[in-house]
């Protein structure tokens, strides 16, 4: 890669910190050549080749011809207000006849139409040069003014509609504006660290970036920095990967996009391991993961084993609100469909399975399938949950049959097959892990499970699931399915006697991939279920050791965006205590759930039962899809 | 009224007021309040957990009082499900513990408000318990018991509790409390005796030299407030006798009875009334995380947001069962020993007036599995 990398972006006042240690020389300048240009010629631009990296609109990224790759981690986002890109008017919104769009953006116009039409208006929309867009504004034709522009218009309409606010309102995720992609394989991980790095130095210099642009736009500096420090992220985490999948998945719902678009990343340099701090005090250092500092695997261990349970439980509680500020807890109605209990894995702690061939070995028929499908979306259900034992009956055919079978008949995602069951397929069909996955995917698959990650460490999956895929398996699968764009979650369950060494390392790995990939949008845990199984209960699995551990998974796991309760396995009422020790999902209004309840698990509640538990704790509740997308 | 505030008057030692206990009852940051609590618990108790062995008879579900709050009693002998034990039935249940190996310290004795049965049949019953086993402590009878036999064999409330103590009588349970309130007695349980009736069962079974519990039905139609008044009219009593033991925050269960349309008290209910308790009755030395009424895992839990104990084995609890209660009938004391272990305290056996009967090593070993999480 000696040839040098151009690269072409915006050069709005938002940008600015993204580009500026490349802008000012401190970082890759052997390396990058960097232009200016408009927003849509920055696409444009890497389309026909002139460039091979773009700062450029998320539409412009979906809407492109061939497939892009994002680069991770760097993002021009905000999760609430932006400032800049706002639907003015003399009249509200409901009475505008008209908006009048400016031609520079079509992002923030798929924005204002996809809101504009959620709220069941239909003024017509017409496209008006950039800088003629304010002086659109007359009786009750409304407009979209977008960029720096939206900073300067205090006073001068009556009705200003921040859309950032608006889809952070309706959506519960952030607003994706701006992300840099190019074609696979242009940047390596180098230029991916290099990419980062400009970024790092220019969010250490926003306060004077966004000053110095306002002095040379004559405006109040506290203007430029106020909106560089609070309205703009410029980060790609989990978070703002769903608020972009959401907004091209509406879009596309809505006409407003030809393909259905992921968001895929270049591959992520390997993160760097936080130096362990010179043994801080307990409270220190609970102090700094409450503030939202990283914890080392060390201190992990330490707050693990040291910290009084209440002081792990206010520090994941902090680090809760700090994450989700809007006191929303969320949960999701779906089905868990176990399709086979036939599985040839044996795992000691599972009393669900039987041997293919046993007289109660199942599979179930297509009948009774389609049954269960049509009661979830009877019942309000978005999604089902598809998980089975490893039955070699069964062949990639038959899944890719059954994913096309459901999208065909039934409108609902398919949140299916763990990493155990790909990485199975992957070797039954001597195939790789990626073409397994992209057949799932044109099938119909929508998002993987993270479940039979159990410890994802080889020494206690040996004692208990021996058969079962190991913990590298286990991350490269997910590592694959977040690469194709596939949004997952991960489980861990806990209780097998594992060290906190081995229990924080499991973590640990869940961090890294997720440094790397942000494709992980959940993080769920429960203690191991005895009853029934062959596995003697050695360990402690009570309801204040899962509590420990929920709220030491909220502070370690920094990069998760949310933390589901397991209701399902702990019980209602250790769930709803949950939620203040790290928790803000609640899971799901399960329909049913096989393998939990076969082992001596048999909790069943109702939506409005989950929501009053959700409000006896003190929160708003709110129904979502696998996204976390709101969608009531 | 900031936790800051009632946090220093705690560690001051000064007795909250009525607001405090709002303010309590408000608080929005659940964890706050239950370390406040529990740092109140640990000064007093330090990590023991108390239990005891006890069993649970229930001698009839015939009942005048037809309180709509309750899933468990009978207006009529003809009636489905109505029965009465005859003596021997009752003293049956005892010896069966002992004979199966099983032996307990405690007998719990508790029923319906039966108006048909003599005076005699309660006299009997608890002497016939004493015969087969002297050394048992028998608690029987709530306040609302003590003031029906009262009221319908024309005996003074000490007349009717010295003749109960000669016949075996250890201490009285802490029941029929309900909430003070008349609005409320009014709609859950309209023919029970009032606050002033029940204060003062206890009143005079603390002058006669007897322990009593004391205990708060909470999650019906009750305000904050009357929750409140409630807990400072116990504390009130306790600063004349300081004969309570132990308060008993009992969490409705609406399966079953006229109250069914009323949503069940939620986890996160049931530990603040647990803390907002331990910090509000300074003076009641022990507060029990009843594991029938909240589930075994929150009784786990609320042994750190107060309670100091998780009462007993309880064999063969039929009033909150027919309620709804998905907790097991019954615990082993192994059981209860790991179940406390894994809230991570220290369990101890105690009798019924706490003195210690077993620790450490002379536990029932631990850990073992415990059947059927609720």
């Amino acid at each position: 890669m000696s040839q040098r990398l151009r690269l072409t972006a915006v050069s709005f006042l938002n940008a600015r910190p993204v580009t500026y240690g490349i802008e000012q020389g401190l970082v890759g300048a052997e390396r990058f050549d960097l232009r200016f240009a408009e927003p849509s010629r920055c696409a444009a631009a890497v389309a026909a080749g002139e460039a091979d990296l773009g700062l450029m609109p998320i539409a412009s990224y979906a809407a492109s011809a061939e497939e892009l790759r994002v680069v991770p981690g760097i993002g021009i986002a905000s999760r609430g207000p932006v400032r800049t890109v706002v639907l003015v008017g003399q009249v509200p919104w409901e009475e505008m006849t008209a908006i009048a769009l400016d031609g520079a953006s079509r992002t923030s116009q798929m924005l204002a139409r996809l809101l504009t039409r959620g709220r069941g208006l239909h003024p017509d929309f017409v496209e008006v040069a950039h800088d003629q867009i304010a002086d659109a504004v007359v009786g009750t034709r409304g407009a979209l003014i977008i960029g720096d522009l939206g900073l300067h218009i205090d006073g001068r309409f009556r009705h200003v509609y921040d859309l950032g606010e608006k889809w952070h309102s309706l959506v519960g995720l952030p607003f994706v504006y701006a992300v840099w992609a190019g074609r696979p394989g242009v940047v390596s991980t180098e230029d991916v660290a290099l990419l980062q790095e400009s970024l790092r130095l220019g969010l250490q210099r926003r306060a004077e970036i966004g000053r110095a642009w306002a002095l040379d736009n004559d405006v109040d500096p506290a203007l430029g920095e106020n909106y560089l420090l609070e309205n703009i992220r410029h980060r790609l985490t989990s978070d703002e990967i769903s608020g972009a999948t959401a907004f091209l998945a509406r879009s596309h719902q809505a006409g407003l996009l030809a393909k259905l678009m992921r968001v895929r990343l270049f591959d992520a340099p390997a993160p760097l391991q936080p130096q362990p701090r010179s043994a801080p005090s307990l409270d220190h250092l609970l102090a700094d993961a409450a503030a939202g500092e990283r914890l080392s695997l060390d201190e992990g261990v330490r707050l693990y084993s040291e910290a009084p349970l209440f002081d792990l439980g206010q520090a994941a509680d902090l680090r809760r609100q700090a994450l989700h500020p809007e006191s929303v807890v969320t949960y999701i109605i779906d089905r868990n469909i176990n399709y086979t209990n036939a599985c040839t894995t044996c795992c000691s702690f599972c009393n669900f399975h039987r041997s293919p061939g046993h007289p109660q070995a199942y599979t179930l028929s297509r009948e009774e399938l389609a049954q269960k499908l049509r009661e979830t979306v009877e019942l309000g259900g978005v999604q089902v949950l598809l998980q089975g034992g490893i039955n070699p009956d069964l062949s990639l055919a038959y899944y890719q049959d059954l994913f096309r079978y459901m999208k065909a008949n039934f409108p609902l995602a398919i949140h299916g097959l763990s990493p155990e069951e790909i990485s199975y397929l992957s070797q039954r069909e001597d195939l790789p892990v990626r073409t397994v996955l992209e057949r799932l995917v044109a099938a119909g698959l929508d998002s993987v499970p993270g479940g039979a990650a159990e410890i994802l460490d080889d020494e206690i999956r040996r004692r208990i699931s021996p058969k079962k895929c190991s913990a590298d398996t286990w991350i490269d699968v997910m590592r694959e399915a977040h690469g194709l764009g596939l949004r997952t979650t991960a489980t861990m369950v806990f209780g097998f006697g594992e060290s906190p060494q081995q229990l924080l390392g499991h973590l640990d790995r869940l961090r890294r991939l997720q440094d790397q990939t942000a494709g992980f949008t959940a993080f769920i845990c429960w203690s191991f279920q005895a009853e029934g199984t062959r596995l003697p209960l050695t360990d402690d699995t009570g309801s204040l050791r899962y509590l420990r551990v929920l709220a030491l998974a909220r502070l370690y796991l920094d990069n998760f965006p949310n933390l589901q309760v397991s209701w399902v396995t702990m019980g209602p009422a250790v769930g709803q205590v949950a939620l203040r020790f790290g928790g803000n999902d609640f899971g799901s209004a399960m329909i049913e759930e096989n393998v939990v309840a076969t082992a001596g698990t048999v909790f069943k509640i109702s939506a409005s039962d989950i929501e009053r538990c959700i409000r006896g704790a003190g929160f708003i509740p709110r129904r979502r899809n696998m996204r976390y997308e709101f969608i009531d | 009224m900031t936790l800051a505030s009632i946090s220093e008057k705690v560690s001051a030692g000064i007795p909250l007021s009525f607001d405090d206990g709002v303010a309590l009852f408000r608080e929005p940051d659940l964890l706050k309040l239950g370390a406040l609590a529990n740092q109140v618990r640990e000064q007093r108790h330090g990590d023991r957990t108390t239990f005891n062995r006890n069993l649970h008879i229930n001698p009839s579900n015939l009942c005048v009082a037809g309180c709509p709050l309750c899933s468990f009693s009978r207006r009529s002998p003809e009636q489905p499900g109505a029965y009465t034990l005859s003596l021997s039935q009752a003293w049956d249940k005892l010896k069966a513990r002992f004979a199966a190996g099983d032996p307990v310290t405690e007998v719990h004795v508790v029923g319906g408000l039966n108006d048909s049965l003599p005076f005699d049949y309660y006299v009997e019953l608890l002497a016939g318990l004493k015969r087969l086993q002297p050394a048992l402590h028998i608690k029987a009878f709530s306040a609302v018991e003590i003031f029906h036999l009262h009221k319908l064999f024309h005996l003074e409330v000490r007349e009717v509790l010295r003749r109960l103590v000669a016949a075996g009588l250890g201490s009285l349970p802490g029941g029929g409390a309900e909430i003070f309130a008349p609005r409320v007695r009014q709609r859950i349980c309209p023919n029970k005796c009032n606050a002033e009736e029940w204060l003062d069962v206890h009143r005079t079974a603390h002058e006669l030299g007897l322990r009593s519990n004391c205990t708060m039905l909470y999650g019906t139609i009750e305000t904050i407030e009357e929750r409140v008044q409630h807990l400072l009219r116990l504390r009130a009593l306790q600063d004349e006798t300081g004969g309570f033991q132990t308060f008993i925050p009992l969490a409705f269960h609406p399966d079953n009875n006229a109250l069914s349309q009323l949503p069940a008290p939620t986890a996160v209910d049931d530990l603040r009334v647990c803390a907002v308790s331990r910090l509000l009755l300074h003076n009641i030395p022990h507060i029990k995380a009843y594991w029938v009424s909240l589930g075994i895992k929150t009784a786990q839990t609320a042994q750190w947001f107060g309670a100091d104990d998780l009462d007993g084995t309880v064999q063969e609890e039929k009033i909150y069962h027919l309620a709804g209660s998905e907790a097991p009938q019954s615990l082993t004391p192994a059981e209860i020993v790991h179940l406390i272990r894994a809230a991570g305290r220290t369990p101890v056996e105690r009798d019924t007036l706490y003195n210690v009967v077993a620790q450490g090593q002379a536990l029932p070993a631990g850990p073992s599995p415990v059947r059927g999480q609720p």
